[in-house]
């Protein structure tokens, strides 16, 4: 199994009652796997966003009952606010926060080191090394969680999260006597009115944490293995102890002794081992610190030496031994101890053959074969044009998920991307500054549940003049098919309901609405076009169903052939979708049926009629 | 004493089934009781993009990635793509090639170059790499089609490199009968053609 679903599967066992998230990569699979496995009397759901996922489980952990939060790295920013709010109140059933960050940034987004929320928030947070690690670590956070009262962090990184590793599954897991919930009415811990109640709550807060520091080291979370006096200690935290091993055994063929060093490694990083790390000062003349990204370890060890009046050299970030950049490998290990040992290692040792790589042709992400958001960003470009504006003179503000690929060729269309629900403020920043041109903000359906609605009631507050294109395929899909609250009632859980954005829009006070269906260019090109004439707010909602889905239910949505004797090779098509589904062979465009979808779209861009099509009903 | 250790990289285009090759290597290696991790990265949903894994047996805690120059084996699936393996391939390594040309719309428009395949095999040949290249036009058919290449490829790394003293082809076997529900004939037989391919090479 994977580590998410370690970590899901830990949960479970750990007796969880209510598991909330939102998707995002490389997070996505611990809830994922929850749902697939719809355990009895556990409610499990993608809920709008973070923000409402951790206050849907503090509810549920504020009636004593069991819960779990997930998130990737970015999320966690959406749900802070009331992270803070909870972690001063504390929690009466346990309360897991899992959160994945991404070091080398496999997923997009940023290499945002989440540990440095858990020193804001003052709250423990686990960080476990491998797959198996994060069934046994998961299990522990709640019940550290329930002993100390606090929500708890538990950390994967992609490496981590997204490995099939083997895990030692509990075939007989405790069982976990069915809660009453209950109703604690204490304004004291659950409110935040006036200075007296929020200062008493600080020094909870930091009570507790003094509490998670006597717990993990009571359960030995943290593990201190001293070796020779006056050798090298290693500092090794969450992923990278996972890499010690292997690079001992490297090192050593150069004269490296693995039983004279000593190791501390860290998978309780918040808070920071201090006694551990005073043993370690105390027993060892330098010191090395294996970290990814920040050092954050690195500066509490730094602290601690300074305690000590610790005389060793420390190796790590700050040393300038290593950066704060990327994913850490055993080549980090082998470094660190050559530099700490003088050990004499060649240079090259991890240094590959990449002359190669020059050869490499230029790959950009763009839309898969039938993605309906090709045709809308084909229609933009075509309403731009037709509206008689260079591309260059229309701010096209984008958003997070699959519609960000319109910033890639051919489309270009994109200009921009911050954060869920960020295009649409954007957008009315960029009139505010004072472009006469049109501007146009685009957004994907989840996204815009999960953040575009506050943006849009704003751009209708301030009647701020722009076009906003919901793109709406009905799916949350760059994450891989999560339902949203958008989503085909037969696709959700039973009993749920889907809300329309159809009917959204215009109860919000938007006058000017159309809705079209992406795969037919030309209405939606010219429905644009109007749009972009028009004075006030103008939302388009562009709705056609993610082609994945579809496909996997045996759907197409049509049938296109290449008319030979019409074609002549002038590659426009390619030109102007960049379809997957279409190549050349032997000297001709070619349609490969089993990735095509039939949305037609190479059929409009066809100037020639050589592309004939088919609509399914 | 044979290495205690075997790592892989993949690499290829979304949609190839590169993963796959992964999978069934790692269900192979479970089945046989062997410690594996394998860590796939395709980052987003979309087909069509450059994909990669990393399959590591044989250590009772493994980190997820392979530093480079520490592949025993590479197993690439798309010959543009390839070339950014070889970083992570020891010297001597094996590097099984499928010689598929999965030209991005660019390289299709005349706007970009794309690498010859004769150029490709000698950047591998020149790193010291040993070399396996599958011609996709040698691929056999069954029952009218052209059998799975990414089994096949599977057979051929099988039967051509050192995966052979970790996993055997009845195991592998058994995962492909447990892991489809359809064609698993046509899986076999694929599997089996490429192993054969290197037993009796031809000319």
């Amino acid at each position: 199994m994977t580590g998410n679903e370690a970590l899901a599967l830990g949960a479970l066992h750990a007796g969880v009652k209510v598991v909330t998230g939102y998707p995002g990569t490389p997070s996505t699979g611990a809830l994922a796997s929850l749902l697939d496995r719809e355990p009895r009397g556990v409610h499990v759901e993608w809920s709008t966003n973070e923000k409402v996922a951790l206050e849907v489980a503090a509810g549920a952990a504020w009636a004593g009952q069991r819960a779990l939060c997930t998130m990737k790295m970015s999320g966690l920013n959406v749900a802070y606010d009331s992270l803070i709010s909870i972690a001063y109140s504390g929690v009466i059933g346990g309360l897991v926060i899992y959160v994945a960050d991404d070091p080398g940034v496999s997923a997009g987004m940023a290499e945002q080191d989440s540990r440095g929320f858990a020193l804001m928030s003052d709250l423990p947070m686990i960080d476990p090394a491998t797959v198996a690690d994060a069934y046994t670590l998961t299990r522990s956070a709640f019940d550290l969680s329930e002993q100390i009262g606090s929500p708890v962090f538990v950390r994967l990184v992609t490496a981590n999260a997204s490995s099939f590793g083997i895990v030692d599954v509990d075939d007989e897991p405790p069982v976990y006597p069915q809660r009453e919930p209950q109703l604690i009415r204490d304004i004291n811990k659950f409110t935040k009115a006036g200075s007296a109640i929020c200062l008493a709550q600080h020094r909870d807060l930091i009570a507790r944490l003094e509490k998670a520091d006597a717990w993990l080291r009571a359960a030995k979370i943290n593990r201190l293995e001293l070796g020779r006096q006056n050798g090298l200690g290693i500092i090794a935290a969450g992923v990278v102890n996972a890499y010690l091993m292997e690079g001992f055994e490297i090192a050593a063929r150069y004269g490296f002794d693995p039983a004279a060093v000593s190791v501390l490694s860290i998978y309780g990083v918040h808070p920071f081992p201090a006694q551990e790390a005073r043993a370690l000062l105390g027993h060892c003349s330098s010191i090395l610190v294996l970290e990814e990204l920040e050092p954050q370890l690195e500066r509490q060890l730094y602290v601690e030496a300074q305690r000590a009046r610790y005389t060793g050299e420390i190796h790590g970030k700050l040393s300038g031994l290593f950066e704060r950049v990327g994913e850490y490998t055993v080549r980090h290990v082998v470094q660190g101890l050559d530099r700490a040992l003088n050990l004499s290692i060649p240079s090259d040792l991890f240094t590959g053959d990449t002359a190669a790589e020059a050869l490499a042709a230029a790959r950009p992400i763009t839309v898969c074969a039938g993605c309906p958001h090709r045709g809308t960003f084909m229609a933009i470009n075509q309403a731009v044009r037709r509206a008689g504006f260079k591309k260059d003179e229309v701010m096209v503000t984008g958003d997070i998920g699959c519609t960000i690929l319109g910033m890639n060729p051919p489309f270009n269309t994109v200009w921009n991307e911050v954060s869920m629900g960020a295009s649409i403020p954007l957008a009315q920043g960029y009139v505010h500054a004072g472009v006469q041109t049109p501007v146009i903000a685009t957004i994907g359906d989840s996204t815009f549940y999960h953040a575009g609605l506050a943006g849009l009631v704003n751009a209708v507050q301030h009647q701020v003049p722009l076009t906003l294109i919901i793109m709406d395929n009905g799916w949350t899909s760059m994450t891989g098919m999560q339902v949203n609250p958008g989503t085909a009632e037969s696709a959700q859980q039973t009993g749920n309901r889907r809300l329309d954005i159809a009917r959204i829009v215009p109860a919000l006070g938007v006058d000017q609405f159309w809705e079209v269906d992406p795969f037919d260019f030309d209405a939606t090109a010219a429905t644009i076009q109007q749009a972009l004439k028009l004075p006030g707010v103008k939302v388009i909602l562009a709705r056609q169903e993610c082609a994945i889905p579809a496909r996997r239910r045996g759907e197409d949505a049509g049938e296109a052939r290449i008319v030979a004797e019409n074609c002549n090779n002038c590659k426009l098509c390619i030109a102007v979708t960049g379809c997957l589904a279409l190549s050349v062979g032997d000297g001709k465009v070619i349609i490969e049926p089993e990735l095509c979808y039939g949305c037609g779209l190479c059929a409009a861009a066809c100037q020639r009629d050589a592309i004939e099509f088919e609509r399914r009903a | 004493m044979p290495p205690s250790t075997f790592d892989i990289y993949f690499v290829g285009v979304g949609g190839q089934g590169v993963l796959t090759i992964g999978e069934i290597i790692t269900e192979a290696a479970f089945a046989r009781g062997l410690p594996v991790n394998f860590y796939p990265t395709k980052g987003m949903a979309q087909r069509g993009g450059f994909v990669k894994a990393q399959l590591r047996m044989g250590r009772s805690t493994s980190g997820p990635s392979i530093p480079e120059k520490g592949a025993d084996l590479v197993i690439a699936t798309e010959v543009s793509e390839s070339v950014k393996a070889l970083r992570f391939l020891k010297t001597d390594g094996d590097f099984v090639l499928y010689g598929h040309v999965w030209e991005p719309a660019a390289v299709m428009l005349g706007k970009a170059p794309y690498p010859a395949v004769d150029a490709v095999q000698a950047a591998i040949r020149g790193s010291g790499a040993r070399l396996h290249y599958i011609d996709p036009a040698s691929l056999p058919q069954f029952g009218g089609v052209t059998v799975p290449d990414n089994v096949y490829t599977l057979g051929v790394a099988l039967a051509a490199t050192r995966l052979r003293d970790w996993i055997d082809a009845p195991t592998v076997e058994q995962v492909i009968q447990t892991r489809w529900q359809r064609g698993i004939e046509r899986n076999l037989f694929a599997l089996r053609a490429g192993m054969q391919c290197v037993e009796m090479p031809v000319g």
